[in-house]
């Protein structure tokens, strides 16, 4: 058993994270919204420590990597596809790998100059080209249209792979927000003592706190999943999904509670990783549609635990 | 990432289902059911259990264990609450009695005490909660009050499980005043056949021997009946925690539930709503969620390390798992009447299931000591 993700690659998180860091930080995220080229800064900073060189299928490194790449993408809440880029395919001529609904094809990637391909859940293939950013960024996160050119039907993995890095990216933006609301509530005074003194604060932090973690570790089984080539990867990034979808909803939920009305607000880190965490936990599937696919998926099979046709 | 567990793990694990599967009837629901052959069924294969040094598995070689590895202690814990703690009452004996007793006991009890639960031939019980001291159990008030080369024990115990067919008592007493609340408690080793103990059955919707009170009137102990240090059984109490960080395995009972009812159910299971179909999912990927938050305590504990934060959190998820789980099975069975022996077998384990969830987030450490230990570490506060 190891349940953590190797040394190497944590260290290649922190490596993204302080390259994020220093190409502006949390900053990039506001000043994006403005001005959409902004976003090239985090392309240029992150090719330059080598992560569009990733390659996740090549073996458990290099996806252990992408993954901690991710993760830290999500603590600053870069408004850029890393997660699509790390996932391209290497056998097509595109720069991005994107997972598409059978309902709803689109996703965060608009007004950028990339070549796109998609996968849906099915393992359809297509070449994809990005119409206009769907509203301002500031509040629809650079979401856009697709319009697919279908290709080729292959097996599902990249679609699992694609929906598990996704996630690993949310959990990056789950962690930041869990930090921005321990921080704020112990600054935060009233009634002469820091919010973090009051136990209605601090079980709500710990609900938080929980749901956070089980998706953490959720993402590392998934990992493992996709590393192992699990004939059932499909339903344990599905798995993942459904349940860092549920955590996101409860951290920003409590993050934006605890915060109060500071926490909508542009100077507020809060307000920018909550908003840009939008389009991912709606797409491809949202939190309905992903319990109503994994279920169909499982059918009367369950999911592969301890007592999955044993019981 | 590897999250498996080896081969020795999986043979132990089909060992025990074996062995499960050869001695223990399939409609057992545990050793504490109104019927006395439960109880039987229990001791008796804890004797099987101890024969093949299986029940005190985690124990060293010379007290009759086997050294276990701390993923083969995980599978026998997930394989024992899955079939309804086959086990009965022994776990206490064995997971943390036993080992405690084995840091701090004299040679006299470790020669008195460890040999008879490493075969599965005592029950312990464990005198901790009283009437105005649960969770704040530090402020019990049973007091030994020394006299000569011993004390006189007299208070009451509440919740105290087992009581009734337990042979011996893990007692926490006071016998100091002095300073702070924690100091000046003692652990005594007690008989529960002495006549200064008596037990008064709780009845209760979780069925006979979980909750009783314990008087003790003027109890006589001496130095050779406690454990460890006279005024110093606190720091006993905090290891005793400490055995149960991981605690009861409920993912386990869970997920063999949950999976068992689409074959259980036959064809009812097309007809059920569709959103309870839903509903089992997500519990399903919650008991996954579960039990790799176990697994982070577990492989924390084989690095040698405790994070107290993460023993809360997965006993958090845990017990809100065993409920949820709990209703969505319950309104499975109760949607569409069983039909053949495997649905009412099914339906008898869930109802089972569901009123024993109902004490998960209060046994053992209630959910909101649970989240006053995760807040502690997440925001250094106390």
């Amino acid at each position: 058993m190891r349940t953590e993700l190797g040394p190497e690659a944590l260290q290649y998180g922190q490596v993204v994270r302080d390259a994020l860091g220093s190409a502006g930080g949390d900053e990039v995220a506001q000043l994006a919204a403005a001005e959409p080229g902004q976003r090239e800064v985090i392309a240029a900073a992150l090719g330059k420590i080598g992560t569009w060189d990733l390659d996740p299928r090549s073996g458990p490194d290099e996806l252990e990597a992408a993954a901690a790449a991710c993760r830290s993408a999500g603590w600053w809440a870069a408004p850029y596809p890393v997660t699509e880029r790390i996932a391209r395919p290497r056998d097509l001529d595109a720069d991005a790998l994107v997972v598409v609904s059978d309902t709803h094809r689109a996703a965060a990637v608009g007004g950028l100059d990339l070549r796109l391909a998609t996968i849906d859940l099915h393992g359809n293939r297509a070449l994809a080209t990005a119409g206009p950013l769907d509203g301002e960024p500031r509040y629809s996160g650079f979401v856009a249209e697709l319009k697919l050119a279908p290709l080729d039907v292959i097996g599902t993995a990249d679609a699992a792979l694609g929906l598990v890095l996704g996630c690993w990216t949310l959990l990056g933006m789950l962690d930041r927000a869990m930090a921005l609301t321990k921080n704020y509530v112990l600054a935060r005074e009233q009634f002469g003592r820091p919010l973090a003194a009051f136990q209605a604060v601090q079980f709500q932090l710990t609900d938080a706190e929980v749901e956070r973690a089980g998706a953490d570790e959720l993402a590392k089984h998934a990992l493992w999943s996709v590393q192992t080539g699990r004939d059932d990867v499909l339903e344990d990034a599905l798995a993942l999904r459904l349940a860092t979808v549920e955590a996101a909803e409860t951290v920003f939920r409590i993050a934006h509670q605890l915060h109060g009305a500071i926490g909508f607000c542009d100077e507020t880190t809060l307000s920018w990783v909550s908003r840009y965490s939008q389009p991912l936990r709606r797409l491809p599937l949202g939190l309905s549609a992903t319990r109503d696919h994994l279920t169909r998926l499982l059918g009367r099979r369950g999911l592969t635990e301890l007592f999955n046709g044993a019981y | 990432m590897d999250f498996d567990m080896g081969e020795n793990v999986a043979a132990l694990r089909t060992g025990l289902r074996q062995l499960v599967k050869e001695h223990i009837p399939e409609d057992f629901l545990g050793a504490f059911t109104e019927d006395p052959a439960d109880l039987e069924t229990a001791q008796r294969f804890c004797r099987i259990l101890a024969d093949q040094g299986l029940l005190c598995i985690a124990w060293p070689e010379r007290w009759g264990g086997r050294d276990a590895s701390v993923w083969e202690q995980t599978a026998v814990r997930e394989e024992m609450w899955a079939h309804h703690e086959p086990r009965g009452a022994q776990y206490m004996g064995v997971n943390w009695v036993g080992p405690v007793i084995m840091r701090h006991g004299t040679a006299e009890q470790q020669r008195r005490h460890l040999p008879p639960i490493a075969r599965g031939e005592v029950i312990w019980c464990q005198g901790f909660s009283e009437p105005d001291a649960g969770s704040d159990l530090a402020s019990l008030r049973t007091a030994a009050v020394r006299d000569g080369d011993g004390w006189w024990v007299s208070g009451q115990k509440i919740w105290t499980s087992y009581a009734p067919i337990a042979q011996w008592c893990f007692l926490l007493t006071r016998t100091s005043r002095a300073g702070r609340k924690q100091h000046g408690l003692t652990v005594f080793l007690v008989p529960m056949s002495d006549p200064a103990i008596e037990v008064r059955p709780i009845a209760s919707m979780i069925g006979p021997y979980h909750l009783n009170e314990t008087f003790i009137n003027e109890l006589r102990v001496t130095e050779a009946d406690v454990l460890g240090t006279v005024d110093e059984g606190w720091s006993l109490v905090q290891e005793v925690l400490a055995y149960e960080r991981v605690g009861i395995a409920r993912y386990a009972r869970c997920d063999r539930l949950l999976q068992w009812a689409p074959s259980a159910l036959a064809d009812s299971w097309d007809r059920l709503p569709d959103e309870l179909r839903i509903r089992w999912a997500r519990m399903l990927v919650h008991c996954r969620r579960a039990r790799l938050l176990a697994y982070r305590v577990v492989a924390t504990q084989e690095a040698g390390r405790v994070y107290p934060a993460d023993a809360a959190s997965y006993r958090i998820a845990v017990t809100r798992l065993d409920q949820e789980s709990a209703d969505v099975l319950i309104e499975m069975v109760e949607a569409i009447p069983p039909v053949g022996p495997d649905a009412i077998r099914f339906k008898a384990a869930v109802q089972d299931h569901w009123r024993y969830s109902r004490t998960a987030t209060v046994a053992s450490g209630s959910i909101e000591m649970q989240r006053i230990l995760l807040a502690r570490a997440l925001l250094a506060v106390s």
